[in-house]
């Protein structure tokens, strides 16, 4: 299957800081892709960049076989909520309806109508009057009703209630289903993510730790513990995520494609949200240690 | 792209064209009673000397009625300003605001490039904001022709002094409205885009544009065309005190002066006139100076453009204003093509 998104080497820089470095994924086609991260690891940036938003400072990006933003067909091809689901305040629903049917040769008028019917908006009601969760699904209507091949949404839950969450996420997946679209969706909670995505992607400090099929990344890991000892001296093929100790334990997250033969461990599953915690939790230690060795040189 | 254009921009269309409305109606109920007064001035079959004198009764009569003084300098203020209003209103939140309110992102991914987005935006908004200018303009110069005329027969008065060269008359009437309106809109477009916050950028806008509006009488257009040169016979009546100020090019009327001094035999500018044909500073006039250093070998020297660069003039000036537009313009589409959201 073709990607959807294929980057190599991708870096972004704002003055002299880079918000995504040396950012290089292949994701393929038909999924509903998670883009977990802490605020401010870059996932913004990236998606800025898959839509065209941005342009990289390195490296190369590809957006289903071409460039971000590149051209109407292009265009109409990706379709991007943006963090906040931004709408013209002082344009009304079905102004809104009108703006993506005179701007998108594929719109799908009766999709777009049913969903504003399905979703009890107001066409009438201004959109700077909406509630976060109607504005929300007012942007996702207009991303969806231009029959994109691939959605990308920023953050789109960030700002609603638990409810209204729920709500998003069950409509998202039936448009998903419907239309056969690959999305890219990030956000900071992984709980969002969990129901919904079947491939993860982690940014971490501008960046990617960790990308893959959510049952293969679950295969893949494991949460060991057994009497206490050094992790360095654990036998090769096995990376060490996270590593926490008490007087007499050690539990480790670990990495593997092998069996775990150790009798002296105790292994079991690994839950998506502890592995994601690991990985931020790896690389912010990793960060804390880079710095430590930066004062001890001074 | 057009209808969004003008979903986003009918609220501002519509005022303006309110305010044209408004001021056409003003125009027009006053105007035909100025030009009967004109007609039924001594101005109609006068002849030589008698033509100036008519003109100056016409325009000092009219000076003390209500309320032509009041529609002169209004129509004069609003064409002056009017471009910085659509620069500040229309020009500077096109981008900037969209950028504010993250709707940006919403315009520039439906199925078309944010190139012909801005195309479309600045076409169009940038030919109502040079049409609603050059409108102003046309109507003032209609319901302002007797005055204009009176002006041209040596007319004038405390308030209605200025022929079609001088500063204020040159920039609100001919083609230079459309210059104006072009580069204030464009301008204020490009800061909107470069400073990415609306106020800010109506600011900078004002600022800039208020500046070019003083630059250019002040400071470019004298150099646009090199003047022409005479050398004439001292008029007393230019005499102030020992300044020499030449108000008209014998044998070139309605010539546009840019300078004028005196001149000695040596064809010296001088700075000091003899006191012995100027009489005591703080005296009376001699009845006849002119005549007086005439004698003593001085003589008018004159630089000026002559009536017919009026519309070389109003060309070069309108070029180089949709120029600047065309460039900045050119500005936004780069600065937008980069990409930096």
């Amino acid at each position: 299957m073709s990607a959807v998104i294929e980057t190599d080497g991708l870096g972004k820089r704002y003055r002299r800081q880079w918000a995504l470095t040396d950012c290089t994924l292949s994701v393929p086609a038909g999924h509903v892709v998670g883009l977990v991260g802490p605020n401010g690891a870059g996932k913004t940036t990236l998606l800025s960049l898959a839509t065209g938003m941005l342009a990289p400072d390195a490296g190369t990006i590809e957006v289903l076989g071409g460039r971000p933003g590149a051209g109407p067909a292009q265009l109409a091809r990706v379709g991007y909520l943006a963090q906040d689901a931004p709408v013209y305040a002082g344009l009304s629903v079905a102004d809104h309806l009108q703006l993506g049917a005179r701007l998108n040769p594929g719109w799908d008028a009766g999709l777009a109508r049913g969903r504003v019917d399905r979703l009890d908006l107001d066409p009438g009601q201004k959109a700077g009057t909406l509630s976060g969760g109607q504005r929300a699904q007012l942007a996702l209507t207009l991303a969806v009703a231009k029959r994109p091949e691939l959605l990308v949404l920023d953050e789109p839950v960030a700002s609603l209630d638990p409810l209204a969450r729920r709500e998003f996420l069950a409509d998202l997946m039936e448009a998903v289903a419907e239309q056969e679209l690959s999305v890219v969706m990030s956000s900071h909670l992984v709980g969002d993510l969990e129901r919904v995505c079947d491939y993860l992607i982690v940014l971490v400090g501008s960046r990617v730790r960790v990308a893959g099929p959510v049952d293969e990344l679950l295969a893949a890991h494991h949460l060991l513990s057994g009497p206490r000892r050094d992790p360095d001296k654990l036998p090769d093929g096995l990376e060490v995520i996270s590593a926490s100790h008490t007087d007499v334990q050690t539990t480790l997250l670990v990495r593997t494609t092998g069996q775990i033969l150790d009798p002296a461990w105790t292994g079991s599953q690994v839950g998506l949200e502890d592995l994601v915690l690991a990985y931020m939790s790896q690389a912010a230690g990793r960060r804390r240690r880079d710095h430590r060795h930066l004062e001890v040189q001074k | 792209m057009i209808w969004l254009t003008w979903r986003q921009f009918r609220v501002q269309a519509l005022t303006a064209a309110a305010a044209l409305a408004a001021f056409a109606i003003l125009l027009a109920v006053t105007g035909p009673h100025l030009a009967s007064r004109y007609a039924a001035s001594a101005i109609t079959g006068c002849h030589g000397f008698g033509c100036q004198t008519a003109a100056i009764t016409f325009l000092s009569q009219l000076q003390a009625a209500s309320p032509y003084p009041i529609v002169y300098l209004l129509g004069l203020a609003l064409i002056l300003v009017a471009p910085a209003i659509t620069g500040i209103f229309w020009g500077a939140p096109l981008i900037a605001r969209e950028l504010e309110t993250r709707t940006s992102a919403l315009a520039w991914n439906q199925s078309i490039t944010r190139t012909r987005w801005l195309v479309v935006k600045l076409t169009l908004t940038g030919l109502a904001a040079m049409v609603v200018t050059e409108a102003l303009s046309l109507s003032y110069a209609w319901w302002a022709d007797p005055i204009g005329r009176a002006i041209d027969l040596g007319g004038s008065t405390s308030l209605f002094s200025g022929g079609r060269f001088s500063s204020l008359i040159f920039a609100t009437h001919g083609i230079t409205p459309l210059g104006y309106a072009a580069f204030a809109f464009t301008l204020g477009t490009a800061t909107g885009a470069l400073i990415r916050r609306t106020v800010p950028a109506m600011a900078v806008t004002l600022a800039i544009f208020a500046a070019a509006q003083l630059a250019m009488p002040l400071a470019v257009r004298p150099h646009l065309i090199p003047p022409d040169h005479a050398v004439a016979a001292i008029e007393s009546a230019d005499l102030d005190f020992g300044n020499l100020t030449a108000t008209v090019v014998p044998g070139r009327p309605g010539a546009w002066i840019l300078s004028s001094g005196a001149i000695n035999t040596a064809g010296r500018v001088v700075s000091t006139l003899p006191t012995a044909c100027l009489g005591p500073l703080s005296g009376l006039k001699p009845s006849a100076p002119g005549p007086c250093l005439e004698s003593h070998g001085f003589r008018e020297a004159i630089s000026y453009e002559p009536a017919s660069r009026y519309w070389p003039l109003q060309w070069i000036e309108t070029g180089i204003f949709l120029a600047l537009a065309l460039a900045l313009a050119g500005f936004c589409f780069w600065r937008l093509g980069r990409r930096r959201t």
